[in-house]
């Protein structure tokens, strides 16, 4: 009977449409993330798309996912016989408590047991797709998918259904069942928070976490890459017994819903009964209103109630229908998570702005309405059929528009409530973040009515493919393989919109630029694909199924004589608009604009490096004067630029030929003119020119070249439109506007796979530190010093800003004209930007500061110019002079989220620093983090350039990074720094399990941002703290001084690893320079226990007991232990450092104390108790574990 | 009123399910008597427009059916054999969706239609409940309900008494006697006494075919003296069945009675009984499946 019972109810599952939706979405979502870029849950680098690591992930995080879905299923065991009357039959039969009851249950979980399989399969087949970076996938074993399967996601499946069984059962009610799962829900996150902010919860967390994550990232914290794609997680004690208590948990569930299952029904309460009866009452007491005889039809007057009452009633049945709130409920859960967590950086929050939002939005909600519109096109169209009613509506006089327009138009309503409760879930998140300038506009035109348009376009062809689909399964299977082939088709070069069915533009929203950039361009799009999905209704409507026939070769004969009607006319008109707006699509993307594929893109710039890549150290004159004379035409998208560039022979031999790069394609080159020349070859694809001098130049010898370019946005492009010059906030650099001279490595390919698959090697990778060649160029693109005389023209509502002194700035007629003039010598890295600014100013030290912000975005002004000036006042103290009398930050679109310095000039991105919520004082401060180190650029860049080879960024970045720590230092006292440190410290950690190539000490580092930034801070700030700050400042002053301004040969990291070593007072601090500069060192230093005892002269003497090791790694992150002898802190506190307000106060003691390999124990004197103790307690070290440096004292 | 001349369809699979069908019904009550599967809902579905057959043509008054099915539809109301319910509507609000898309376009009209087709078909106290919960009887009356709305001038009901038990099939057959006096009715149905209830007019239909077309009376005398009972064990039913055309057996008190049809008196302890319409009904069907076993 229990086997039957199961197999029945598996049966129903099999056949509840939940079970095929959730099965499709998970498959999705999961092959989603497999194969396309830019969704991803884990992996990454190094670590493979399969490996046992990232198929284990995904399955743990689509399990919390999936508590939607085992909820939908056990609780429809215990609501379902209520619900259809079916309750009182079924449970007055021989059938046993226990038989019904788990019976059911078992096939209800067995059901959702085999819904998640759609996520293994999913991965599997994801990482057999042919496009996919061969080098990112490993070996599909069976073994990774069964331990994610079996230990990872059926436990968890089991105790949501257990649990949720129970709630089920209780209330009866599947309202309260999600409630119970959204109240878990809440729990869940609050134990990952808890567990997160208190390290030492992380232990208990790994055993109390419900689905075995916590005990599996405790035991795989600290996995390299080659651990992370190779191994599975240990079946350690923590997991087992998590397993082991949540499986038991799972029973205790099960055996309370057992027990509170009751066959009679409990009999409703005195007061429902009271409820009912009045309802009753109030029923009967209304008398119907009777006609002698019934009123006649008037067909034609019908239409618009006909049309009101049937799209109404189909939304309705949609409303109702438990698939749409489950999938409304895992959208939500899914954005709600996203938004909260929008735009995070260094872990501070955002502040909610709309337009910040609705990319977040878009990106965790947006499959939630295709699922929505490809299976309720589905429902709708066979509903009738589905429930038998359509002899009895067909053979209603309901004219046949009447079919195919009502269900469309509740389709399009549907999706437009699925995005409405979106946004209100986004505002609400944005009011409970104490937010309240919501942009209800933005939401709309931006969010709302574009994405509705979108999803009904897509819904019609859904319509469609089921009008003519013999039944609805294949209508659907026929939607899966257009949602799968609309990826694989961009993905093997098929990417043209105008075949694309439904592509829109991915919009780029900014509050300086608005949706300018493809807003236009998408409604085109719409209006194109609007007009093909208008035609495909009136097919779908021609070729509708009335009455009992349902071949479909009947109906296509009809075909043409039902055209001749209102609707062909429809038809004709609609193709006419998709004619029209192809026709001015194309015009704009082919015509006006060059239309390439991404692989077209690709290939030239291949091409570029095959061909010309070996010039790159053809020996060049440099460029000593840049006057330049640019109008920027914000309006009209145009911009044009003229001016000349003296250079002078520096390379002590004579010069041939003259290497011209025009290194952006959407620039066009007018007039280059070079004097007593021969244009040798121009290779106008590539961009490449070079000029055979008819006299050699002669060393010391200098000349002139002048050029004229332009550069336009026509129309639109069919992808790729211009970011950079735009209607409010052009960012151009010197490579977007001017031609260069010399062949060099900017702009090339750099995506490995990318790189392999148009035949060049996969990495480019710069000369080795011993080559004293490579000190002839600069890592900045080889640009040289130059003096500027730059003329910015634009409109009279914008402010142009260049690097330089600002000598004029005047409004004429309808143009605004500044000119900025450098007479010192500046890289010549140039910027232009133009905006509609706010500005404000501040003067210091002799230096105007300036922010330049978009009106609204004011919130963090105060904070940049704070930060400028201390960082300058703290520069100039310790570094040298400030060579600029001026310090602008300059606002531009959140195209790209960074900043950016060029001479005394940073333009800094609308995402990062100006919407940055620095309300939390427990977080970190970024935006004085961030502009600190980009005012340390005018040092570390803008005075000293480093080498082109490794180590090149050392010198830049990491000393920007050393600089900036020193001004936080500064503002919020040594004792706060922990937090910095920490974070740098976790992603470094993080960062290297994930190395493509392989990992190098920071002196030799390739441009690898979690080494020169993130190791490079933790390895400055503890060699400043070993060696002391004024120490190595003024080591730094001097090599600033021997190389500043001055070109060829460039500093590297040699002279900055020999200025450390020479700062070393003995053996330990040599070793450390060695370990830190040269070496790549890990360390693990733990503080094991400890207990405090009060001496007989009222001190305490507090005893610690620890443990202590470092290890050498190579680039492949294969450690060899190394002894360790070192003086390392040791600290008393009264709270722990690094968590909430610690500062000084709660400091009683912090002292170096000599550590070894090993245990050892300590012991130390003091006045005051101290409650916790810990040994690198600021987390100055590289410690794999920073966690486990301080302990709680206890009393003996 | 409604004319059939020589309508044919045959299903795509090859079967023949009406042959040559010419039948032409008066106003008021309309029986059409088959067994399973004689092609009544292939009929009742072709002049519900709901299929287009083969050949032939069909027409109703002045409307020619094929060609003009929108101004059928506007005439017509169908209760079809078989019909669901969309889960969670009531029967007031499904009945008011079918009155618009019946065409009842004002507020007011609806009203009245569905209040008084709820009362009429005694369905007005449950009127909030979801139908999928309602009995086979009340699903019948609410389906008979939708099927009244707006008048129509032709009415079809196929199979509508299948399945309900004898208190719920007389309400239903008394609601249909009221409605049937100025309409064209056509009542399908394998069950005989529906028909002899009701209907003053009918036709048996089977294998596709009309095998009979008349007046029940007139069908039922033109049996005198051909309907031959007698009661018999049932042990001797084989015998019995090689020896005359029995067209009938029914069991009374643990005997067994049979019906044979004989153009004389069989002798053989046989008696001459008044035919019913049964007896005319059964006796067609032998005649049809003799025919149909003389030509294979």
């Amino acid at each position: 009977m229990f086997g039957k019972i199961t197999a029945f109810e598996l049966r129903y599952q099999f056949k509840n449409p939940v079970f095929w939706v959730v099965a499709v979405l998970f498959f999705l979502l999961t092959f989603g993330a497999m194969t396309v870029d830019g969704i991803t849950i884990g992996g990454g680098g190094n670590v493979n798309a399969n490996s046992p690591t990232a198929i284990i992930q995904i399955h743990s995080i689509l399990t919390l996912f999936f508590m939607f879905v085992t909820t939908a299923f056990v609780a429809n065991v215990i609501v379902r016989d209520d619900e259809s009357g079916f309750g009182p039959m079924v449970r007055s039969t021989r059938v046993t408590k226990y038989d019904y009851l788990l019976g059911r249950f078992t096939g209800a979980f067995l059901a959702a047991a085999i819904a998640f399989l759609a996520v293994p399969f999913a991965i599997w087949l994801g990482s057999l797709m042919p496009w996919l970076d061969q080098e990112t996938l490993g070996p599909n074993r069976l073994s990774y998918y069964a331990f994610a399967y079996f230990v990872v996601a059926l436990p968890g499946i089991f105790l949501t259904s257990c649990i949720f069984f129970v709630v089920a059962t209780m209330t009866r009610s599947m309202m309260y069942s999600y409630l119970g799962v959204v109240v878990f829900l809440v729990l869940y996150i609050i134990l990952i928070a808890t567990a997160a902010s208190k390290p030492e919860f992380r232990e208990l967390a790994g055993y109390l976490e419900p689905f075995g994550r916590g005990a599996i990232i405790n035991d795989t914290r600290y996995w390299t890459a080659t651990d992370s794609n190779t191994l599975l997680p240990p079946f350690s004690g923590m997991l087992i017994i998590n397993r082991m208590i949540w499986f038991c948990v799972s029973l205790v569930a099960l055996v309370l819903a057992y027990k509170r299952f009751s066959f009679s029904d409990r009999g409703i309460s005195a007061r429902q009964a009271r409820k009912q009866a009045k309802k009753a009452e109030k029923l009967a007491a209304v008398a119907p209103v009777t006609a002698k005889s019934l009123p006649s039809a008037n067909i034609g007057k019908a239409a618009w109630s006909q049309l009101v009452s049937r799209t109404s009633f189909e939304i309705a049945q949609v409303f109702k229908s438990p698939a749409f709130i489950v999938l409304m409920l895992i959208g939500l859960f899914n954005a709600t998570g996203g938004l909260l967590f929008a735009n995070e950086l260094y872990g501070t929050p955002a502040r909610p702005l709309t337009f910040a939002l609705l990319t977040t939005l878009m990106g965790t909600f947006g499959i939630i309405p295709v699922i929505i519109s490809i299976y309720y096109a589905g429902e709708l169209v066979w509903r009738d059929r589905d429930r038998k009613m359509h002899e009895i509506i067909d053979s209603t006089p309901l004219p046949n528009w009447a079919y195919m327009v009502p269900k469309t138009i509740a389709v399009a309503c549907v999706l437009f409530a699925t995005f409405f409760v979106s946004v209100v879930a986004a505002i609400l998140i944005q009011l409970s973040r104490g937010f309240t300038d919501i942009a209800f506009d933005q939401y709309l035109a931006w969010y709302l009515l574009p994405l509705s348009v979108d999803m009904a376009t897509l819904a019609v062809l859904a319509v469609f493919v089921q009008a003519l689909s013999p039944n609805k399964y294949v209508g659907w299977g026929i939607m899966v393989l257009y949602l799968v082939a609309t990826l694989t088709l961009v993905n093997i070069g098929f990417e043209h919109p105008l075949y694309q069915y439904g592509q829109t533009p991915n919009p780029l929203f900014s509050d300086l630029n608005g949706n300018a950039v493809n807003g236009a361009y998408g409604w085109w799009m719409r209006l194109y694909w609007g007009g093909i999905a208008v035609i495909l209704a009136v097919f779908a409507h021609f070729l509708w199924r009335r009455g009992t026939e349902t071949s479909l070769l009947p109906r296509i004969k009809q075909l043409p004589r039902r055209m001749i009607s209102s609707a062909g006319a429809v038809m004709a008109v609609a193709a006419l608009v998709a004619i029209g707006t192809g026709s001015f699509i194309f015009y704009n993307t082919n015509i006006l604009n060059e239309y390439s594929t991404q692989d077209d893109v690709e290939e030239l710039l291949a091409d570029l490096e095959k061909k010309y890549l070996k010039y790159e150290t053809v020996k060049q004159p440099s460029v000593t004067d840049i006057k330049l004379a640019v109008n920027i035409y914000p309006d009209e998208l145009k911009m044009d630029a003229s001016g000349s560039v003296e250079l002078i022979n520096d390379t002590g031999a004579p010069v041939e030929q003259f290497h011209i790069r025009i290194g952006d394609p959407l620039l066009n080159v007018e007039e280059l003119n070079i004097s007593a020349a021969k244009m040798e070859l121009n290779d106008e694809d590539l961009g490449y020119r070079i000029y055979q001098l008819d006299q050699a130049m002669q060393p010391g010898e200098t000349r002139t070249i002048s050029f004229k370019t332009s550069r336009e946005r026509k129309g639109f492009r069919a992808t790729g439109n211009d970011t950079r010059l735009v209607e409010n906030g052009t960012f151009l650099n010197n490579l977007e506007f001017m031609p260069t001279l010399g062949m060099s490595r900017n702009g090339l390919l750099n995506d490995r796979q990318t790189r392999r698959d148009h035949g060049l090697p996969a990495e480019l990778r710069p000369a080795k530190l011993e080559d004293e060649s490579a000190r002839e160029r600069n890592y900045g693109g080889n640009v040289d010093w130059v003096t500027t005389d730059i003329t910015v023209t634009t409109a009279k509502g914008q402010t142009p800003i260049a690097p330089g002194k600002r000598v004029s700035d005047e409004v004429r007629g309808e143009r605004r004209i500044a000119r900025f003039v450098s007479e010192q010598p500046i890289l010549g890295f140039l910027s232009i930007q133009s905006a509609d600014y706010a500005v404000e100013e501040r003067n210091a030290n002799g230096v105007k500061m300036s922010v330049f912000y978009h009106p609204s975005h004011d919130f963090n002004v105060e904070t940049m110019l704070d930060a400028t000036e201390k960082s300058l006042a703290y520069y100039q103290k310790n570094f040298g002079p400030y060579q600029f009398d001026y310090a602008r930050i300059i606002e531009f679109p959140g195209y790209a989220r960074f900043a950016q310095a060029y001479a005394g000039t940073i333009p800094y991105s609308e995402t990062i620093g100006f919407i940055a919520d620095n309300s939390d004082p427990n977080e970190i401060d970024y935006v004085t983090y961030v502009t600190a180190h980009e005012f340390a650029h005018q040092y570390w860049a803008h005075q000293l350039i480093s080498s082109d080879q490794q180590g090149g960024t050392m010198l830049v970045e990491t000393m920007a990074q050393y600089s900036a720590l020193m001004v936080m230092k500064q503002i919020y006292g040594e004792d706060k720094i922990r937090r910095f440190l920490k974070y740098e410290l976790d992603r470094y950690l993080a960062a290297r399990g994930s190395e493509a190539i392989e990992e190098l000490p920071l002196n030799r580092v390739e441009n690898q941002g979690y080494i020169h930034y993130r190791k490079g801070s933790l390895a400055m700030y503890l060699l400043h703290d070993r060696l002391g700050e004024d120490r190595v400042n003024a080591m730094l002053a001097a090599l600033l001084e021997k190389y500043k301004f001055k070109s060829q040969p460039y500093a590297n990291a040699v002279d900055l690893v020999d200025g450390f070593k020479s700062l070393a007072r003995n053996a330990g601090e040599q070793q450390l320079v060695e370990d830190l500069l040269e070496k790549i060192t890990i360390y693990d230093l733990k503080a094991e226990d400890a207990v405090v005892k009060k001496l007989a002269d009222g001190r305490f003497e507090t005893t610690l007991r620890m443990q202590s090791s470092k290890y050498y790694a190579d680039g492949k992150g294969k450690e060899t232990e190394a002894s360790l002898k070192d003086r390392i802190e040791i600290g008393l506190f009264t709270a722990r450092p690094g968590i909430g307000a610690f500062g000084k106060d709660h400091v009683i003691s912090m002292e170096r104390k000599p550590v070894r390999s090993g245990e050892q124990v300590i012991k130390i004197i003091s006045l005051k108790r101290p409650d916790y103790v810990g040994i690198d307690p600021y987390n100055k070290y590289i410690d794999r574990n920073s966690d486990d440096n301080v302990v709680e004292v206890s009393e003996i | 009123m409604l004319e059939l001349k020589n309508v044919t369809h045959i299903y795509g699979n090859g079967t023949k399910a009406l042959d040559d069908v010419t039948l032409s019904i008066p106003k008021g009550m309309f029986g059409l008597l088959g067994p399973n599967g004689a092609g009544k809902s292939t009929l009742m579905r072709t002049v519900a427009t709901l299929q287009t057959p083969t050949q032939g043509s069909i027409q109703f008054g002045d409307i020619d059916i094929l060609q003009d099915p929108e101004s059928l539809r506007e005439r017509l109301g169908y209760l079809p054999q078989d019909f669901g319910v969309y889960p969670r509507v009531s029967a007031y609000d499904m009945l008011d969706h079918m009155a618009v898309l019946k065409g009842i376009a004002s507020k007011a009209d609806r009203k009245a239609t569905v209040e008084t087709l709820l009362n009429q078909t005694n369905l007005w106290d449950v009127r909030k409940k979801a139908i999928a919960g309602f009995s086979g009887g009340m699903r019948q009356r609410f389906g008979i309900a939708q099927a009244l709305i707006g008048n129509p001038e032709l009415i079809i009901v196929d199979e509508p008494t299948a399945g309900l038990d004898p208190e719920e099939r007389n309400r239903f057959l008394n609601l249909l006697a009221e409605i049937g006096e100025n309409v064209v009715v056509i009542l399908s149905t394998h069950i005989v006494e529906d028909v002899a209830d009701l209907c003053p007019k009918m036709a048996v239909i089977a294998e596709g075919r009309i095998e009979l077309e008349g007046a029940p009376l007139d069908l039922i005398s033109r049996t005198k003296g051909s309907i031959w009972s007698k009661t018999i064990d049932r042990h001797e039913l084989d015998s019995y069945s090689a020896k005359y055309e029995v067209i009938s057996t029914r069991l009374f008190a643990g005997s067994t009675i049979i019906h044979i049809l004989s153009a004389d008196d069989p002798k053989d302890g046989f008696d001459a009984v008044d035919g019913g319409l049964e007896d005319v009904y059964f006796s067609t069907l032998a005649a049809t499946r003799r025919n149909t076993a003389e030509a294979a």
